[in-house]
């Protein structure tokens, strides 16, 4: 029997995730993004890029581990945040594969511990020497190394898109509606991870050269994330787009996200990239059209 | 399942005194709402499932704006969780708590669920819905207790007209059928069954007798899982992983081109 509407998800109640979760799913595409950055500048790049790749491991790690305080926060009974993991009642491992808050539960943990790796690992670079960091060191070079970033960078990948699949996998209104969240989630925090890497790293003639390529490949995720942003709509179907774009979530994502966030960045380094404001105001707008594409998202289904 | 227990619940003889309700409610020791209030849009004052009420009986108030005494027509119907056969609560839940029981219905544990909320984004019904006191999802248990010491739950026990039906669900399909059978030869030929085939989320182990469109209940005539989406957004990615591993390679690979034996140390 057709529907009048132009979604079959009309009668479902609102999850209420709220600004914590937000701020994870920010913040988590964040540290994920400059992690995956790390490891493939690492993996393609060689060692030339090592103060960026330090920058970005510096980054994730505090930002990650913020993500794990944030999602127990906003569990409605934090202290069972462990049931996650572990089944209560058996003590054997929990594992549901075609869920993905259960498999993004294992992931955040083996996330965690190769952030946490990289992160002593940089503070052994800087000489700050703290327990286990020669042999955190010794995980960066060589064959080993080049494993521990290809499995680092896809662990990076997965963190930065679950959360969107997370979405898709309900049955929310304009979450489950298209099939394009967690690839827009995926490109925004390449953007975002980027551009808080190219933020805090170290402006000088070392990085110079880095700093460039990096910018190039920041470039390049925005340009994808503008591309899936429009995917998306196509995908949501002329009458849901038209319900979307006219409510104020759609002028927020258009003009905050899409706008502000990425096409000003965009225009600042074509036109005045050589200015040492534009090395911040760049990265910064990045930074809160990210967070604006978050908030949008999660808040939409049950505002609009 | 063969021992599948559930309700078929016909809407046609529903009268919505909501003594399923208030059973319900006592029964599982169910609070009111903190704030009794009257909606001012409708004799139903509940409104909605929720984690305090289990089952609630909608009222379908269809009459023009002119009042006209032969225009109009009220719709009742006893609504409470489907127990679908499969739910998609139960698939995404992350921690276990929302199991199948021997009756093949669908239940929540209470000293497992961690209140993440995924269930509620779940349930293509919006029949989950959390409890702010005890910080856990709840919904219709179908009586899992009552069921275990063999008693019919509150509700249909409570039911005066028989609009809700208890037993086998195999049973259940086969006296539903009938009765639509009988309908149509009243000559009321818009009833029909909702949730009796695999068409539903794999059918619904509590199935209803409509004479309107599902929407009009206030029931998704397309329903579906959550998983439908998990491996087209993994694909797509995967994709974007691609693109984005593609961008990297183009743009950290010059000065590794140009200098191949750079010193590595940090």
């Amino acid at each position: 029997m057709p529907s009048p509407l132009p979604t079959q998800t009309q009668f479902v109640l609102d999850p209420n995730w709220s600004l914590w979760v937000i701020i994870y799913f920010w913040l988590g595409g964040i540290a994920a993004g400059s992690y995956f950055t790390a490891a493939l500048a690492q993996l393609i790049g060689g060692d030339c890029h090592r103060a960026i790749i330090r920058t970005a491991h510096l980054i994730a790690f505090p930002l990650v581990s913020i993500c794990s305080i944030l999602l127990i926060v906003d569990l409605y009974r934090p202290e069972r945040f462990w049931h996650m993991v572990i089944q209560s009642e058996t003590y054997l491992p929990m594992f549901k594969w075609w869920s993905p808050m259960s498999v993004g539960a294992w992931a955040l943990l083996i996330f965690g511990a190769f952030s946490a790796a990289s992160f002593l690992n940089s503070l052994w670079e800087l000489g700050i020497r703290l327990p286990f960091g020669n042999f955190m060191n010794a995980l960066h070079h060589g064959w080993i190394g080049t494993i521990f970033n290809f499995l680092g960078s896809f662990f990076g990948f997965f963190i930065a898109s679950y959360t969107g699949v997370l979405m898709d996998t309900s049955n929310q209104p304009i979450w489950s509606d298209q099939g394009f969240m967690g690839a827009l989630f995926l490109a925004s925090a390449a953007s975002t991870g980027v551009a808080a890497t190219y933020l805090l790293t170290p402006k000088n003639v070392e990085t110079e050269e880095g700093l460039g390529e990096l910018n190039g490949f920041d470039r390049w995720a925005m340009i994808l994330e503008l591309a899936i942003i429009v995917i998306f709509f196509i995908a949501l179907g002329a009458a849901l787009s038209s319900i979307v774009l006219t409510s104020i979530y759609g002028l927020i994502l258009v003009f905050g996200v899409a706008v502000l966030g990425l096409i000003v960045p965009l225009l600042l380094h074509r036109f005045a990239g050589h200015a040492r404001w534009v090395m911040y105001v760049a990265p910064a707008l990045v930074l809160v059209g990210g967070f604006l594409l978050r908030y949008v998202m999660v808040m939409m289904p049950h505002h609009i | 399942m063969a021992n599948a227990k559930g309700f078929f619940t016909d809407t046609t003889v529903c009268i919505g005194c909501k003594a399923c309700q208030v059973a319900c409610h006592q029964w599982n020791q169910l609070p009111t709402n903190s704030a009794f209030a009257l909606t001012g849009a409708s004799y139903d004052n509940t409104l909605t499932l929720d984690a305090y009420n289990w089952r609630h009986v909608k009222f379908i108030e269809q009459f023009p704006d002119t009042r006209a005494a032969d225009a109009g027509r009220w719709l009742m119907m006893s609504d409470c969780c489907k127990h679908c056969v499969h739910a998609g609560c139960l698939e995404v839940c992350p921690t276990g708590a929302i199991i199948r029981t021997e009756y093949d219905t669908v239940y929540i544990q209470q000293d497992v669920c961690n209140g993440c909320r995924n269930c509620v984004a779940g349930c293509p019904f919006g029949v989950v819905a959390m409890d702010h006191v005890s910080g856990t999802a709840k919904k219709c248990t179908l009586c899992y207790d009552r069921l275990q010491n063999g008693l019919t739950p509150a509700c249909a026990q409570a039911c005066p007209t028989g609009s809700i039906l208890f037993g086998d669900v195999q049973d259940l399909l086969t006296r539903a059928r009938a009765r639509v059978d009988q309908l149509h030869s009243q000559g009321r030929t818009a009833a029909y069954l909702y949730g009796d085939s695999a068409d539903i989320v794999g059918g619904l182990n509590v199935f209803y007798l409509l004479e309107d469109k599902p929407e009009v209940y206030g029931l998704p005539s397309n329903p579906r899982l959550p998983s439908r989406n998990l491996w087209p957004s993994s694909g797509l990615s995967i994709l974007t992983a691609a693109i984005v591993a593609l961008g990297a390679f183009l743009n950290f690979r010059s000065r590794r081109l140009a200098r191949p034996n750079a010193n590595p140390n940090a």
